[in-house]
């Protein structure tokens, strides 16, 4: 089993051995560092830190989420375009192992990403505004609705990266598994907004009329009638194993003649 | 179809005397075609063994089929005992290859490539990668990004990685591609060496019958997918030489004949002509001087692979 590990190191080094993955980082430190020294320029006194945690905190998500889909589309996606699949297939390793390790590496990268983002953000605005434990959301504190919000917005980020994963697989396309998975990001909650009009029973099975578990937080419930957040978990949970069970079938079965 | 082939006992796996590569009845179909058609071969071990066919015949596809990139239809694959459908771990492990181009990370150095592939592998020091980056001298490049490297440069990258876990089947794929002839020849000489000291079998595709001629043992013909032929390698060193055409220069010609007939030896230009191996032909010298004849002189005419190949395919070029 130690072995295995051998495989998650090097879709490890094909990550962070690349320059791009230090500019994505690059990038969101920059952006992050870049909204609350702004408002901590102009602002007059006395604004608590976790208004400008929460302008960061959307931020982050949606660009560690779009990074970790670009990631996931050129993990499969690229071995072909390079060529370098054949190497890859070629020693003495199942396909559906080696079709883990880089699927582990993803999540990885991404969790690593998203409690960095976290740390940074609440260090920095810390430093800057002083640490606020009084704030309060709702009936959580303020502390506790945004550790859960990270949790959750870290499980509609494994569904979508292992959307980019199975397009990227099966499609052997990295533009294509980028484009539909950042497309269902952006527009699935507009979508959802608008089918939330709708009264048929099916829509609420649909994927991603289920993929913001935010709104659940602290009770609160969502616009589509008769789903909770153990529902939605569980709707998810539904399309991930068939996700996962399609992308583990093609790439095992099918012959590779690139 | 496939023979039955019954799966060899495990103290059999990697006998000396037993074939590296037993292919059985192999068929690739894709749609209605079919690619390979009934290709049933043994690469014998230690051999440098060639695969020669025009462009398009299926030499790539059988390839891909070896190292399980693609499924077989029908048939059968055994590497070192083990069938490649279903012990593909075990057989794989015995294998080194590289199939087409020699294509590898080109963000990372070429030292970091053999690192990654060394890592798949268990039983790849440190030490030995070394030993492979000093054996196909690439020492002082080595720690550069491999898109600097030549396509030279990753030719040998290529052949590193697939030596370093020491297989028993190495595998390459139009190797001789875009190199210059003398980087051809420094291939040519170093895959007979790695067959003759490191007793590697290689197993090589090319459609270029001279460059098969020089470099392999034993070559495979194959067209349109079907087997035409396996022949050896006539060369003038080998005691086992195949047949060559020998022309002797005699006094009596006719008389001669007489005596070598059951040899088959024919009048042509007046120099008696026949088909003989090596021993035969000190034999058949031996036969004629002590009978009398005087023998002026004898001259050995080794058919070339082009020649074999025009003689079984009737005149079709390959190239
Ligand atoms: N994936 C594929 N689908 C359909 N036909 C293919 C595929 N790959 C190769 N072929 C066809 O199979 C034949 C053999 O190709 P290939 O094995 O690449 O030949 P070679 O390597 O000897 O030049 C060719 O006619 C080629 O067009
Ligand atoms: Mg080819």
């Amino acid at each position: 089993m130690s072995d295995f590990w051998q495989l998650v190191t090097n879709e490890n080094m094909k990550i962070y051995r690349r320059p791009r993955t230090w500019i994505m980082l690059g990038v969101l430190l920059a952006i992050t560092a870049a909204v609350p020294i702004s408002i901590f320029a102009f602002e007059e006194g006395g604004l608590s830190m976790w208004m400008p945690f929460q302008v960061n905190t959307s931020m982050s998500v949606v660009l560690v989420t779009v990074f970790a889909v670009v990631l996931s589309a050129e993990s499969v996606a690229g071995e072909f375009s390079s060529g370098t699949i054949k190497l890859l297939l070629i020693r003495p390793w199942s396909r559906s192992k080696l079709l883990l390790s880089k699927y582990i590496a993803l999540l990885l990268f991404a969790l690593l990403f998203m409690v960095g983002m976290l740390a940074w953000n609440l260090g920095l605005n810390a430093l800057l505004f002083g640490y606020d434990g009084s704030n309060e959301m709702g009936s959580l504190s303020a502390l506790n609705y945004f550790l859960q919000t990270y949790l959750f917005e870290f499980i509609t980020l494994v569904v979508i990266v292992t959307i980019s994963f199975l397009i990227s697989t099966v499609f052997r396309s990295g533009g294509l598994a980028i484009g539909l998975s950042i497309f269902l990001l952006l527009i699935g909650s507009a979508i959802s907004g608008m089918l939330s009009l709708l009264d048929y029973a099916w829509v609420k099975y649909l994927l991603f009329v289920n993929l913001d578990l935010t709104t659940y937080i602290g009770g609160g419930s969502s616009m589509i009638e008769g789903t909770s957040l153990g529902f939605s978990l569980a709707v998810l949970a539904a399309y991930y194993v068939v996700f996962v069970v399609i992308t583990w079938i093609v790439f095992s079965k099918r012959d590779v003649a690139a | 179809m496939a023979e039955p082939i019954q799966a060899p006992p495990a103290q059999h796996a990697g006998r000396e005397d037993e074939p590296v590569v037993q292919m059985r009845g192999v068929t690739k179909r894709i749609g209605k075609r079919k690619l390979i058609d009934n290709l049933t071969l043994d690469v014998p071990a230690g051999e440098v063994f060639g695969f020669l066919g025009p462009n398009g015949a299926g030499k790539t596809t059988t390839i891909r089929m070896m190292v399980g990139l693609m499924r077989l239809s029908e048939g059968e694959i055994i590497i070192r005992g083990q069938s490649i459908s279903t012990a593909y771990e075990q057989a794989i492990r015995h294998v080194g290859a590289i199939v087409e181009n020699p294509e590898m990370y080109k963000y990372l150095t070429g030292y970091q490539n053999l690192l990654h592939f060394a890592r798949m592998i268990p039983g790849i020091s440190r030490q030995r990668i070394e030993e492979v980056v000093e054996l196909v001298g690439l020492k002082a490049r080595i720690h550069d990004k491999v898109k600097t490297y030549s396509l030279g440069m990753r030719q040998r990258l290529g052949v590193a990685q697939a030596i370093m876990h020491k297989p028993s089947l190495l595998i390459l794929d139009e190797p001789t591609n875009g190199l210059d002839p003398a980087g051809i020849r420094e291939l040519r000489d170093y895959l007979r060496l790695l067959a003759r000291n490191e007793g590697i079998t290689v197993f090589v595709s090319s459609h270029l019958l001279s460059e098969m001629e020089l470099m392999c043992d034993r070559v495979a013909i194959i067209q349109n997918g079907r087997l035409v032929d396996v022949r050896p390698i006539a060369r003038g060193t080998d005691a086992h030489a195949a047949a060559v055409t020998v022309l002797l220069d005699v006094d009596r010609a006719d008389e001669a004949r007489q005596l070598l007939a059951e040899a088959g030896a024919i009048i042509e230009g007046g120099l008696l002509r026949l088909e003989a191996d090596r021993e035969t032909v000190a034999n058949i010298n031996a036969r004629l001087v002590g009978a009398g004849f005087k023998v002026y002189g004898i001259r050995t005419q080794a058919k070339s692979l082009e020649d074999q190949f025009l003689e079984m395919t009737g005149g079709e070029r390959i190239v």
